[in-house]
């Protein structure tokens, strides 16, 4: 190792005009200037990393999550005539590693055009969201697209009852907050 | 006795003599000295208290937004009523006296910093004719005076709290007030000797005859006071007296609803205090050419005196709020110093260049002086038993001298100053003593064998 030379001796003239001028220091006050212009005159767009303002207020709008957050379960419905999209496979109940989901099914006639078929019609869906850990196995697991976890992530309740999802909850989703935007 | 009226204080309007006496004779006594400067008082309290409350909103807005943040936004539309729900809050909170502390001082020390923050308010021109309460012809001396009576409210609130912290930081800040002081009062003679008259109103007055406002032919001295007034109001990044990652709040500790409210109002009004002698000494005061003051290629100031004396109050509001701007600003982009370096600043940089600004000020202020006062050069010309600069040459002699000659030699001067001292960069001292550690382990090594090296490369 050589001998470290003095700081005064390293320094280029270039450096020296810097701290002469004391440009560090403008240079800091530019940053945090131009953020407090911008956060006048932007648009706010909470949760945007390229905004001057970061902050989401969430309670008031809506809080972004990762297009690949998982939260609330989801039956969905065929949107052509309203019917349940599930087949009452159990496939999801079966892939569940916490055995958190219960499937009730009949088998009945149900006419499909000019033939009668006997058929396993769904009845009741339980999901117990206090038991899920979101691992998005069942979605998987569905062959019909039909169970699905959304980006809904606002599951508190008040009672333990309330975990226990059945399926209209779980057709129609909770929709019990409203956001401005 | 009108005379000595109008110059012991700024008479009221004739609308509200009118007003107050409704009298062909109107009782001299009773309107200039009892209704109307208690009425200009309340008016500035009730003023400066409530954008006491609302700086400190500014504050909050501010830094939010420097650091992408929203800030108050919940209590009115942006938070607009934050201000007053901070004041319901301090107003009902209980007001603790630690057991160990000595009551009477505890219970003076924010009084006596409230008190001296506000009272400098009477002498502040806040506009033109009658937005004064007293023109007092010492104001700026008495500013200085009073302002530097704060420390000791300061002071007494460290050691009545009886807790380190208080104690420390009012240690901190007493001899960081007193050392600032200095340069402070340094910086503001250059502008003194163009203006020759102690009277803030005086001092306005002055610039207006000028011509120009005393920042152009004082940068030095402009800048000199404005570190020096971060450092007298313990702003940061002076702010060693409240460090709260050392001191938790330093002087203010221990102190809790409405006695705290005051040590905060008192820094708030100081930073208006000091913007405000900034604003009155460098930056000409309530004038804005062409709007109030002055005309500005052939648009002159407002004719109607009433009109004027309001603009010429938007004005000077408008100049202390970009000074207080730039405190906030300051405030949120640069890092706390460290104590040694706070004062070296203060003692071998502000006050050196202050006693430099006044010596070279003075060097070209006789030089320019006329010949038949024993000058040379016969720039300036003699009005009212003031000398003037003449227009151009005057001026821009003054100016260019400022910014071509004074600066340069003031930095070389400081820099041959402080060419000894410590390095204030902490890399580089711990590279020295890294190297020095290095060097002490090799002769170590050489006076005995290198012992048998393990482990993996």
């Amino acid at each position: 190792m050589s001998a470290a030379k003095t700081p005064a001796a390293k320094r280029t003239i270039g450096q020296l005009i810097k701290r002469l001028l004391l440009l560090d220091l403008f240079k800091g006050l530019m940053v945090t200037f131009k953020y407090n212009a911008r956060a006048l005159y932007e648009p706010r767009d909470g949760g945007n990393p390229n905004q001057a303002i970061y902050t989401e207020q969430y309670p008031l709008e809506a809080a972004r999550v990762s297009e690949r957050f998982r939260g609330a379960p989801r039956l969905n419905l065929d949107p052509e005539n309203g019917s349940t999209l599930c087949i009452a496979c159990d496939l999801c109940a079966l892939a569940c590693p916490v055995d958190c989901i219960e499937v009730g099914s009949i088998r009945r006639e149900v006419r499909e055009g000019e033939k009668v078929n006997k058929k396993k019609v769904l009845t009741t869906f339980i999901f117990d969201t206090s038991r899920c850990m979101f691992c998005n196995l069942c979605s998987e697991a569905c062959p019909t697209d039909c169970l699905e976890l959304t980006q809904s992530f606002e599951l508190a309740v008040y009672h333990r009852a309330g975990f226990r999802w059945d399926r209209e909850m779980l057709e129609k989703g909770i929709n019990y907050v409203r956001y401005a935007k | 006795m009108e005379a000595i009226i109008a110059n012991l204080m700024f008479v009221a309007p004739n609308w509200v003599r009118d007003y107050i006496t409704h009298e062909k004779q109107p009782n001299v006594f009773w309107s200039e000295y009892v209704v109307w400067p208690l009425a200009q008082i309340i008016v500035v309290l009730f003023i400066v208290l409530t954008l006491v409350a609302y700086l400190v909103y500014l504050e909050r807005k501010v830094s939010a937004f420097m650091q992408a943040r929203l800030g108050p936004m919940r209590v009115g539309p942006w938070g607009l009523l934050q201000p007053l729900a901070d004041g319901i809050k301090l107003l009902l909170k209980e007001d603790i006296i630690p057991l160990k502390a000595d009551r009477a001082v505890f219970i003076i020390a924010p009084i006596v910093s409230v008190v001296a923050a506000l009272v400098v308010l009477a002498v502040i021109p806040w506009g033109a004719a009658w937005a004064t309460i007293a023109n007092v012809n010492i104001g700026l001396l008495l500013i200085l005076a009073v302002s530097s009576v704060g420390v000791l409210g300061l002071v007494l609130a460290g050691w009545g709290s009886n807790s380190k912290y208080s104690l420390l930081g009012a240690l901190r800040s007493s001899a960081q007030m007193v050392s600032y002081e200095i340069g402070m009062g340094l910086s503001l003679i250059g502008a003194l000797m163009f203006a020759r008259t102690l009277s803030m109103s005086g001092i306005i007055d002055a610039q207006r005859a000028d011509g120009l406002w005393y920042i152009f032919v004082q940068p030095l001295g402009f800048l000199i006071y404005a570190v020096s007034a971060l450092g007298e109001t313990n702003r940061a990044p002076f702010d060693l007296p409240e460090a709260e990652s050392e001191l938790v709040a330093g002087y203010h500790t221990e102190y809790s609803g409405f006695r705290w409210a005051l040590f905060f109002m008192a820094e708030y009004s100081a930073m208006i205090v000091t913007s405000a002698v900034a604003v009155t000494v460098f930056l000409g005061g309530w004038m804005l050419p062409g709007v109030t003051g002055t005309p500005l290629l052939g648009i002159g100031p407002i004719g109607n005196p009433t009109l004027h004396t309001f603009a010429s109050i938007i004005v000077f509001a408008g100049k202390i709020m970009l000074l207080i701007y730039a405190y906030m600003w300051f405030r949120w982009t640069w890092p706390r110093y460290r104590y040694d370096q706070l004062m070296e600043l203060g003692w071998k940089w502000m006050i050196p260049a202050g006693l430099a600004n006044i010596v070279l000020t003075g060097i070209w202020y006789v030089l320019a002086m006329p010949a038949s006062q024993g000058g040379w050069l016969g720039l300036m010309r003699e009005v009212n038993r003031r000398l003037i600069p003449s227009w151009p040459g005057g001026v821009l002699y003054f100016i260019g001298t400022a910014f071509i000659i004074t600066i340069p030699i003031v930095w070389g001067l400081l820099v041959t100053i402080n060419r000894r001292s410590r390095d204030f960069n902490l890399h580089d001292q711990r590279q020295l003593q890294m190297q020095l550690r290095r060097e002490r382990l090799e002769k170590m090594l050489q006076e005995q064998p290198r012992p048998a090296e393990t482990g993996v490369e």
